[in-house]
């Protein structure tokens, strides 16, 4: 693990990566370089991509163009290495599960198959609760958690995971102040610690606060680096104005394998 | 001890299995139950009729494990065709689920109808499959039943932690390195076997009840998931077992029908009097 | 009367046979009708539970001293589907029940609670259990009434007033049933009684279910309602044109399906639901634009036009280099039969030995090389892409750009003469 204040070394690295939900694509052709250790910020629009890059990362929507390298490998070289904290509705938070079963899921990747959690996990599991602050709450099932335990559970279970590189969809959405800032803290924890975390935040006015360097991305990277440079009123108008209604007619021929209007 | 030593033995080797038939019907439908897929078994279960009727004039024998692997196969193949048809074409999947299911069924029919109309001997039997029948079952068959069923329910306590997290997390679980698509089909594949195993007991048109309101019930009492699994699971044999010797009661009434009774009517007191989820709980104010 | 004694009855066609396929075709259409709005709500699963939790309705109906297809019975069915949702709801609320679940416990309890009412009351109710699950189309024709001095089949009776009814219901109704199933949320903004159409459409389902329990039994009646919509669903996009076609598919595949079953000696209902099931297939296989022949075609196609295109581009770059091209460019057997296509239609032409374009070919082959170097503007300006990255997106993109967004595009990198590379951009043809 890198330690903090050494030079920075490229942990993310998107080359020409294009993805396609079906035959239409969505992300046209992203070069993108993250360095390790660090905070880094991906934004945009709605509906622009920008969760779909993370997945793109982590292997979980296939590229039909480009390639994506970890720490310069492969995914599956390195997923030993990697957190992950999807979106909250992603999940049915009716499941009978309590919190602790969930953090535990973080553990599961080390163990392999067929062993059970022992103690060890569940000191690492119960330390993870520790520092979103939730070790109370144990053996609350989930469904009963406000949005912003909810999160930190998601966030406890992938600091279980002990790993490199986090990657977050959208943590902070729908999250009450309080835990926003809680959140915030383990994050920048983690950057001290010499990790990298990559988060898909929604709100341009905390991102220049919060992230070191961050990627402007609307269906194809508009820009990227320190964060001062990329949010500047020319950046955010070429994002924001919407020029994607080209890529969207576009993608649609693509779809249909014929030209557009 | 006296009553007991007055039932044949076979009787009561009946009995035990079904207790395990319907054990393991419950603890292996809490999956589907849980990742919301309650139905798909019930697609694999009205094709098992064309499956058991295939592997009688295929082979030729009516024994028990012949027409079980007929019906397996073709359990499969109904839930083969299921991701086919969500691969290739633009049907949704509840329309997938009940085209397969009906069409598959008719096949079967057109089958079995065939079958009796050639006045082909043997093929009499088959009709039991529909709405389960124990009474024909000899020790041997249903000791197989048995022995299968706790070899599924060996395999999801052992991979309980593998189903759990497919079940509740397919995207991390992915993220993390499980090959989820590899899981998903071992529960489905679980799912089709307890679906065929439970054949005897309760018929192709009811059996899918038995992996459905067994978890359903057991979901109201705890909040934990291997809780929710024994729970499921003795709900499950409750109903089985009494099903079959309440059918037994009445001669000309099928297993399945009865079966599926018990299990309601245990649904029923688990949705009123459960605490914390039950209806009268809720009144309360718990 | 068993089957045999009735089948050994006739070994000829007769009208029999006419009236038992005209019931069968009467009940399919209903149900194809009915069927396509389930299918479009996704309401198909709720279908099959109402088709089997009709079964209690129907048996007590007969058991109060209605008579099969006789309104008790049917008022008996409706009531029971309004049970079926009612209940499937309240374990939503109350138990928090997800949807399928809830439909699985319903229907199974309900379907097991009707075959246990038949068989404890078997005799005073005239009803099979195996009847009930795939019906007795062969008998249907026996059982008749007289209707302005013609003897039908009762079945067949109940079977064209259901169709009528519905069909009238429905169409009056159309509007509405439309609007909810495309978007329930926006009808009931609007005001429109949403609980009611969606009431009428299980009535509608029950209602068509009992029609076609006597031809076909509980679970074929699904088959029925369910495979006609999904197979028009492959072949049409408008909801009445849809319905329509499942109605024909539906009638079609009843007199196909007891056809065949007379010929092959089997169960009518199970032919019928075997010949929808071919019709999916079949519909899957040559639908225009979804079905798997079409969309193979379509990526051959684009292939096929990707390498023509390419083949002109590569003479008109080669012209711009004023660097001669190879006598022969082509290498693999796609470009060579590109080559010769390119050559018979008059597009490339063969001169000195070389391989040259001709006046048609050079427009052509100019409109693919604007859109390449206008699609590398574009991404210049808009994408934080390295100079070296945009080529490959680019010759991707040069074959799916059409002359209006050429014409935006242009516009918007400000009639910029030349690509980022400083090669000039072609004019418009």
């Amino acid at each position: 693990m890198p330690d903090s204040g050494t030079s920075a070394c490229p942990a993310v690295e998107f080359h020409d990566v294009t993805v396609a939900y079906g035959r239409r694509p969505v992300l046209w052709n992203i070069d993108l370089v993250i360095n390790a250790p660090g905070l880094f910020g991906i934004l945009g629009p709605n509906g622009a991509g920008k969760s779909t890059l993370l997945k793109a990362a982590l292997g979980l929507v296939p590229l039909v163009g480009g390639r994506v390298t970890l720490f310069g490998r492969p995914l599956a070289e390195v997923r030993s290495r990697i957190g992950y904290v999807p979106q909250r509705e992603t999940v049915d938070w009716d499941f009978p599960v309590n919190v602790m079963d969930v953090v535990l899921m973080g553990t599961y990747a080390r163990l392999g198959w067929w062993r059970r959690p022992g103690a060890a996990e569940r000191d690492r599991a119960r330390a993870a609760l520790e520092r979103v602050g939730l070790v109370d709450l144990a053996g609350r099932q989930i469904g009963r958690l406000s949005g912003g335990q909810q999160q930190r559970v998601f966030l406890a279970r992938a600091l279980a995971q002990d790993a490199e590189l986090y990657f977050l969809d959208e943590p902070l959405a729908g999250v009450d102040v309080r835990s926003q800032e809680r959140i915030f803290r383990v994050l920048d924890d983690l950057r001290r610690e010499g990790r990298l975390v990559v988060v898909v935040h929604h709100d341009l006015r905390t991102a220049a606060d919060w992230f070191d360097g961050a990627a402007l991305v609307d269906m194809r990277l508009v820009a990227a680096g320190p964060t001062a440079a990329v949010l500047t009123p020319e950046n955010l108008r070429r994002t924001y104005a919407g020029h994607i209604d080209v890529l969207d007619e576009l993608g649609r021929a693509v779809e249909r394998g014929g030209r557009t209007a | 001890m006296n009553s007991l030593a007055a039932i044949p033995y076979n009787t009561l080797v009946v009995a035990a299995a079904v207790a395990v038939v319907g054990f393991a019907s419950g603890v292996v439908g809490c999956f589907g139950v849980l990742r919301r897929r309650a139905l798909a078994g019930d697609a694999a279960a009205h094709a098992t009729l064309a499956g058991v009727v295939a592997a009688f004039v295929v082979t030729g024998r009516r024994d028990l494990p012949t027409l079980l692997v007929g019906a397996f196969v073709a359990a499969m193949a109904s839930l083969g065709c299921l991701v086919v048809i969500r691969r290739f074409t633009r049907t949704r999947d509840d329309a997938a689920t009940a085209l397969v299911l009906s069409v598959s069924f008719g096949i079967g029919i057109v089958l079995l109808s065939g079958l009796s109309a050639r006045g082909i001997s043997g093929a009499g039997g088959l009709e039991q499959f529909l709405l389960g029948h124990t009474a024909a079952l000899t020790a041997t068959d249903a000791i197989t039943l048995a022995v299968v069923s706790a070899a599924v329910v060996l395999v999801v306590w052992a991979g309980l932690k593998e189903a759990t997290l497919v079940s509740f997390d397919p995207a991390f679980a992915a993220a993390t390195g499980w090959p989820v698509a590899v899981i998903d089909y071992a529960l489905v594949a679980l799912v089709a076997a307890m679906v065929v195993v439970g054949l005897p007991a309760a018929g192709a048109v009811l059996v899918t009840a038995l992996v459905v309101i067994p978890p359903v019930a057991a979901r109201q009492w705890t909040d934990r998931v291997p809780t929710m699994l024994i729970l499921a699971g003795v709900i499950g044999l409750v109903a089985a077992v009494g099903g079959v010797a309440a059918s037994a009661a009445v001669p000309r009434l099928a297993t399945g029908p009865t079966i599926v009774l018990v299990a309601a009517g245990l649904f029923a007191v688990s949705f009123f009097c459960a605490p914390e989820r039950g209806w009268f709980a809720r009144r309360r104010g718990v | 009367m068993t089957i045999d004694t009735a089948a050994s009855m006739w070994g000829e066609f007769s009208a029999m046979h006419a009236w038992a396929i005209a019931t069968a075709a009467v009940v399919a259409a209903g149900c194809a009708l009915v069927g396509t709005l389930l299918v479009v709500r996704r309401m198909s699963l709720l279908g099959d539970a109402i088709s089997h939790a009709v079964l209690p309705g129907i048996a007590v109906a007969v058991l109060a001293g209605g008579r099969p297809g006789g309104l008790l019975v049917l008022v008996g069915a409706v009531a029971a589907a309004v049970v079926t949702v009612l209940l499937v709801q309240v374990l939503r609320r109350e138990g928090g029940l997800a949807a399928d679940a809830g439909t699985g416990v319903v229907f199974t309890t309900l379907f097991a609670l009707g075959v246990v009412i038949i068989t404890a009351a078997a005799s005073r109710i005239d009803l099979d259990p195996g009847c009930i699950l795939y019906g007795i189309l062969e008998l249907v024709p026996f059982d008749t009434v007289r209707v302005a001095g013609v003897e039908m089949p009762r079945a067949f009776l109940t079977g064209a007033g259901v169709l009528a009814v519905v069909a009238v219901g429905l169409a009056v109704t159309w509007k509405e049933q439309l609007f909810t199933a495309f978007d329930s949320d926006a009808a009931r903004a609007v005001g429109l009684p949403v609980a009611a159409v969606t009431g009428g459409l299980l009535a509608a389902t029950a209602l068509v279910t009992v029609a076609s329990f006597e031809a076909v039994g509980a679970i074929l009646v699904v088959a029925m309602l369910v495979v006609p919509a999904a197979t028009a669903e492959l072949l049409v996009r408008r909801l009445h044109v849809m319905a329509l076609v499942a109605m024909l598919l539906g009638v079609v595949a009843a007199v196909l399906g007891y056809l065949a079953a007379w010929r092959f000696d089997t169960s009518a209902a199970g032919m019928i639901a075997v010949v929808l099931g071919l019709e999916y297939v079949v519909a899957a296989i040559v639908a225009p634009e979804d079905g798997v022949v079409a969309r193979v075609a379509a990526r051959l196609a684009l292939g096929w036009r990707v390498t023509c295109e390419d083949t002109l581009a590569l003479l008109w770059r080669a012209d711009e280099a004023a660097a001669g091209v190879a006598p022969q460019p082509f290498r693999s057997p796609g470009e060579w039969a590109a080559g010769l296509w390119l050559a018979a239609s008059g597009r490339i032409a063969r001169e000195a030995g070389r391989w040259g374009l001709t006046a048609i070919g050079r427009a052509e082959a100019e409109t693919v090389v604007r859109s390449h170097r206008l699609w590398e503007a574009w991404l210049g300006r808009h994408a934080d892409l390295p100079l070296d990255h945009l080529h490959p997106p680019a010759e991707w993109i040069e074959h799916h750009l059409g002359a209006d967004l050429r014409r935006r595009i242009e516009a918007d990198v400000g009639a910029e003469e030349s690509d980022p590379h400083g090669r000039s951009i072609p004019r418009e043809p």
